[in-house]
């Protein structure tokens, strides 16, 4: 079937099956940034915000997204170097698998959360598995980017 | 899950008739649960045409559209306000955000899960649900038996009461499954629902009756729990340590409830 998505503030005339993830067409189309991790919605590395929000795009059909703004990390600009920037600093990434998704949530949770604490930051991105760095240096670049002591 | 092809109804009636018309037709909720399955469908049926994301509070009930998010219910005031966080509790360690913004409330009742945190907190609300063809159906009766196979659910239908309700869940990690899950209620009279036991959740009769003649017997009524239920087995716990814990989290509800 046919579709239009608005990727980035991108129109893309498409064709997609009626089933397809959106994880499945994001990558055909290029946006590699966007993993494929787990494919069974307990990971997070397949992130991306629609209309804002963040949301798993191996769950939801590609089919369901026209008519909403698709953002990957590669749309957030300057906003991503930022939060890149401030987790880079304290050497917290490995291989960088989670990396994009992991910007994408803390670039919408800053823009969601009112009074940030630790705690709702955690909570925030509990959704999001990194494999290999055990949290604590993203957390502290978080934290950093995040304004909380 | 694979279908072959999506179609967005513009009202109930076409959608029902999809759904009966082909018993190869499906409903989309957020499609988390759906999507697990190797299942082929011929028809996916999409209601997102038909208004069903809402929460709205009217002179005796709060309504929530069979298409709300887990993360809208989990942040909303209206709710809040009336039965404080049983239900932001129910869903906040279901995964994560990412995956709250996507789920659906319909998704969450309809699909009847063992471990459904949501069908326990919802168990212990005076609770009803209105289907396109079954109409009005209160919801522990949907819960405890099958008949409703398919249907459309369109929205859940919660009494306001004063009183207090409350949940409380164990699990051993922030996104995983619960192990147990318990909600009690005190609004005309105590509530008690458990679930994830692994089946699905269920009210109690025999402790509940207890606790309501005598306030004073928590102890007596939480161990009584053990007796009324069965637990079972998985890869989490154990059916024996879900009997340890039970009573522990339903006198420490009962207590809180009661105070
Ligand atoms: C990895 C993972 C972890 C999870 N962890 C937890 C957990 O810790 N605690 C917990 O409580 N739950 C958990 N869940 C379950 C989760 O809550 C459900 O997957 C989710 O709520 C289903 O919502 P959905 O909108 O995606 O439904 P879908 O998957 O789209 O649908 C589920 C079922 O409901 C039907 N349906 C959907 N909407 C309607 C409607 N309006 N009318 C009629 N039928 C409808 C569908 O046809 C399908 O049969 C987990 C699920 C996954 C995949
Ligand atoms: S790939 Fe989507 S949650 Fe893991
Ligand atoms: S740095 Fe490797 S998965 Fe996070």
């Amino acid at each position: 079937m046919k579709v239009n998505l608005d990727i980035n503030n991108r129109i893309y005339k498409t064709y997609i099956d009626a089933d397809e993830a959106l994880l499945s067409v994001l990558r055909k189309l290029g946006y590699k940034s966007v993993k494929k991790g787990c494919d069974t919605g307990a990971c997070g590395v397949c992130s991306v915000l629609i209309d804002g929000k963040p949301t798993l795009s191996c769950q939801f059909l590609a089919a369901r997204a026209e008519g909403h703004k698709i953002t990957t990390v590669e749309g957030l600009g300057k906003d991503a170097d930022e939060i890149v920037d401030a987790i880079v600093s304290e050497g917290a990434d490995q291989c960088g698998y989670c990396g994009p998704s992991l910007v994408l949530t803390t670039y919408a949770m800053k823009k969601e959360l009112k009074d940030p604490t630790i705690e709702k930051i955690k909570h925030y991105l509990a959704g999001n598995l990194c494999r290999c760095s055990g949290f604590e240096g993203q957390l502290r670049g978080i934290k950093r980017y995040m304004g909380v002591k | 899950m694979r279908f072959e092809k999506i179609v967005k109804p513009k009202n109930f009636e076409t959608a029902l008739k999809i759904l009966k018309d082909d018993p190869d037709s499906v409903i989309l909720g957020g499609t988390t649960f759906l999507r697990l399955s190797d299942k082929k469908y011929s028809t996916a049926i999409d209601l997102a045409d038909l208004d069903l994301d809402y929460i709205i509070e009217n002179e005796d009930n709060i309504e929530i559209g069979a298409y709300t998010s887990l993360r809208t219910i989990e942040k909303d005031t209206i709710i809040n306000k009336h039965f404080g966080d049983l239900l932001p509790k129910a869903v906040e360690h279901i995964i994560g955000v990412q995956f709250r913004n996507n789920a659906k409330i319909g998704g969450a009742v309809f699909g009847r899960l063992g471990f459904s945190e949501i069908i326990t907190a919802l168990l212990v609300l005076d609770c009803e649900l209105q289907f396109e063809e079954n109409g009005i159906v209160p919801f522990a009766e949907f819960v405890s038996n099958w008949k409703i196979k398919r249907d459309i659910l369109k929205k859940i239908v919660i009494k306001k009461k004063p009183g207090k309700c409350l949940y409380k869940m164990l699990r051993t990690s922030d996104a995983d499954f619960p192990i147990l899950s318990v909600a009690v209620s005190n609004f005309d009279e105590i509530k008690i629902s458990v679930g994830t036991r692994p089946s699905i959740a269920k009210l109690s009769q025999e402790a509940s009756r207890m606790i309501n003649s005598d306030n004073s017997k928590i102890i007596e009524a939480s161990n009584l729990i053990v007796k009324e239920f069965t637990f079972g087995d998985d890869m989490r716990a154990s059916g024996k340590y879900r009997e340890k814990i039970a009573p522990v989290l339903v006198s420490r509800a009962l207590q809180e409830v009661l105070s």
